[in-house]
């Protein structure tokens, strides 16, 4: 395998990582897989591109307002939607998982209508710098993926450890009822991880979106692969997603080298079904002493 | 009160299930189908419109089994109606069985595919099953397109040969009594299935499964079935349609029907298994026969979707029964009120 596919899974790794960062924090904060996260980093990325290409805007605008926009949205999916229909089931997860569905599929189709149902190109944030490492070369997107990514893991990680809200996620993750006893504003808390969340994607999504491109139905996938980067790192640590988006894009992109393009969407589910069936847990667990 | 109760019973030379609001039920529904299959007629847009519908209809009986009743999100619906349909092409162009071999056959096969997948997620949180199924639908798409020497490809399968009946070739027409026919049975079925002791017992290991989990009836094993029986009633709607229009290719069923599946039943109802019928109705409705809504339909069901999440949690037939309760009351209280006086 050649050295530049080592980058690009080091790319795509950091990309799906970033979105298993956003499911991470949600999960901890209100017990409940986001699938619309993925939507989400696509609205992102698609509305700053299309703010670029037809309304002429400049890169850096475009791209805040598409992480705004993001958070945005998570805000709204929790005040709108899972916070009063949790209320309402007191907090059934089957009603909690359809709405999460139906957001994805609301947010999918409200980008194709407002920005156009074709693929859009990303532009890349640093387009004339390359970093040159003999057998392969690193771009400047790359590296500002893996910038981003670093700083991002490593933002949470401290959040959670030294700030009052990060601690009070934690506590909320590992037992909400407990929390709630104690008095944590658990509501609150709440809401922060679905903007943090909603801000990671967003910014994710962006970064992203200059490799591929961007389309409306972008973010299904993107949720689908985020979600089994969480699975296949495990809860255990803040880093534990960024773990298992690395060893997917490995696979994912292995697999299509060896094995022709066709087996990619086989291959993954097959790890799903694994994991799910063996390894439910993620290879990271929280082992907790009693 | 008794004495009021007797004197207002129906007459007394009608036995018991002539008066029975089950016998209501099932003999007006079926005349709602009969009205619908003289509605289609001879004429071939509304015969289309009819055949789509009952598609989305067996669709949402089939979601409503596994999610309304068992409590258990499977989305590889869009997979479950093509193997039903695929099932249909290859019987009808490389084998000379009967057709309705391949119903039976694309059935059992969608069956299987969801006891599998829900069995490797049996022990894990619904979001688990979502995601998993949400894969295989992905997998299966790009299955349909790879796979040429069975499925055709991209161009699919052609030209397949219609269903005969009793030695004769079955005509559009018969074709749309027998798929309407069928859906009425389906979803009387379905709703008697609601309101058997294994129906209730459904509903109750989607509420408090530890509690049916201790009356030692176990839980996973009870889900996985309704799992297979909706992938199956799905796959069926698959192969009714595949027959109505000869040709299947990998575009005719959607990674995005799965929505209109969870939507359907949530939009008419859960309380009934007619709610699913109703909601494909009127899904058919809205983005057919009206055509208002031209390429945002998909984002207005997105928004109705969470409209109805949030607004009105009990669907169209919810609300009509809770009003037709409201006046029953409000009528009966009007007509007691002078033989209570009388009476006293």
């Amino acid at each position: 395998m050649s050295a530049q596919l080592w980058v690009s899974v080091v790319q795509i790794g950091c990309f799906f990582g970033m979105v298993a960062l956003g499911y991470y924090l949600v999960l901890e904060g209100a017990d409940l897989f986001n699938f619309a996260l993925g939507p989400f980093a696509m609205f992102s990325g698609l509305s700053a591109s299309w703010l670029m290409a037809e309304q002429g805007w400049p890169l850096g605008l475009a791209a805040v307002l598409g992480i705004v926009i993001a958070a945005a949205l998570a805000v709204l999916t929790e005040v709108a939607l899972v916070r009063p229909i949790d209320a309402r089931t007191d907090g059934g997860e089957l009603p909690s998982l359809i709405a999460v569905v139906a957001v994805l599929f609301a947010v999918e189709q409200l980008a194709g209508t407002l920005f156009g149902r074709q693929l859009r190109p990303g532009r890349s944030w640093l387009p004339d710098t390359s970093l040159d490492l003999g057998p392969a070369t690193v771009d400047g997107q790359t590296l500002i993926l893996i910038g981003c990514t670093l700083v991002s893991f490593t933002g949470v990680w401290l959040w959670m450890r030294r700030s009052k809200y990060g601690r009070i996620l934690r506590a909320v993750g590992g037992n909400r009822e407990a929390a709630r006893t104690l008095g944590m504003p658990v509501g609150r808390v709440r809401l922060v991880a679905f903007a943090l969340a909603g801000l990671i994607v967003g910014l994710a999504g962006q970064l992203f979106s200059a490799k591929a491109g961007v389309s409306f139905q972008s973010g299904f996938g993107w949720a689908l692969s985020g979600f089994l980067a969480l699975v296949i790192g495990g809860t255990g640590s803040v880093w534990a997603p960024l773990v298992g988006g690395l060893l997917l894009a490995l696979a994912q992109t292995l697999v299509p080298y060896y094995l022709g393009s066709a087996s990619l969407d086989y291959a993954v589910l097959a790890i799903a079904i694994l994991f799910f069936a063996l390894r439910p847990n993620g290879l990271f667990v929280r082992k907790v002493r009693v | 009160m008794n004495a009021v109760s007797t004197t207002r019973k129906a007459p007394p030379g009608l036995p018991g299930w002539a008066r029975s609001a089950e016998t209501g039920r099932v003999l007006g529904t079926l005349a709602l189908t009969l009205g619908v299959i003289a509605w289609a007629g001879g004429d071939l847009f509304r015969q289309d419109l009819a055949f789509l519908g009952a598609t989305y209809a067996l669709l949402a009986l089939g979601m409503y089994l596994p999610f309304n009743l068992a409590g258990t999100l499977s989305l590889a619906y869009s997979a479950y109606v093509a193997i039903g349909g695929y099932a249909v092409g290859l019987v009808g162009t490389k084998t000379g069985w009967p057709l309705p071999v391949a119903y039976l056959l694309g059935a059992l096969a969608s069956a299987a595919l969801a006891v599998v997948l829900g069995f490797a997620t049996r022990r894990l949180s619904g979001f688990y099953l979502a995601a998993v199924t949400m894969l295989f639908g992905v997998a299966f798409q790009s299955f349909l397109l790879d796979a040429k020497d069975i499925t055709g490809g991209a161009v699919g399968i052609g030209s397949i040969r219609p269903l005969t009946f009793f030695g004769g070739e079955l005509d559009r027409h018969g074709f749309i009594v027998l798929t309407l026919l069928i859906v009425w049975l389906v979803a009387v079925a379905i709703d008697r299935i609601r309101r058997s002791p294994f129906g209730v017992t459904l509903q109750s290991s989607r509420d408090v499964p530890a509690a049916v989990e201790a009356a030692g009836v176990g839980v996973p094993a009870l889900r996985l079935v309704a799992l297979g029986v909706g992938a199956a009633i799905a796959s069926l709607g698959g192969g009714l349609f595949t027959t109505a229009n000869q040709t299947i290719g990998p575009d005719t069923f959607t990674l995005s029907l799965v929505m209109l599946a969870i939507f359907m039943p949530l939009l008419g109802g859960q309380g009934s298994a007619w709610g699913a019928v109703l909601g494909a109705v009127l899904v058919v409705e809205l983005t057919f026969n009206l055509q208002i809504f031209e390429r945002s339909g998909s984002l207005i069901f997105g928004v109705a979707v969470l409209a109805v999440l949030l607004i009105a949690p009990r669907g169209i037939l919810g609300y009509t029964g809770q009003a037709a309760r409201f006046l029953r009351e409000r009528l009966t209280r009007t007509s007691r009120t002078p033989t209570e006086g009388a009476g006293r």
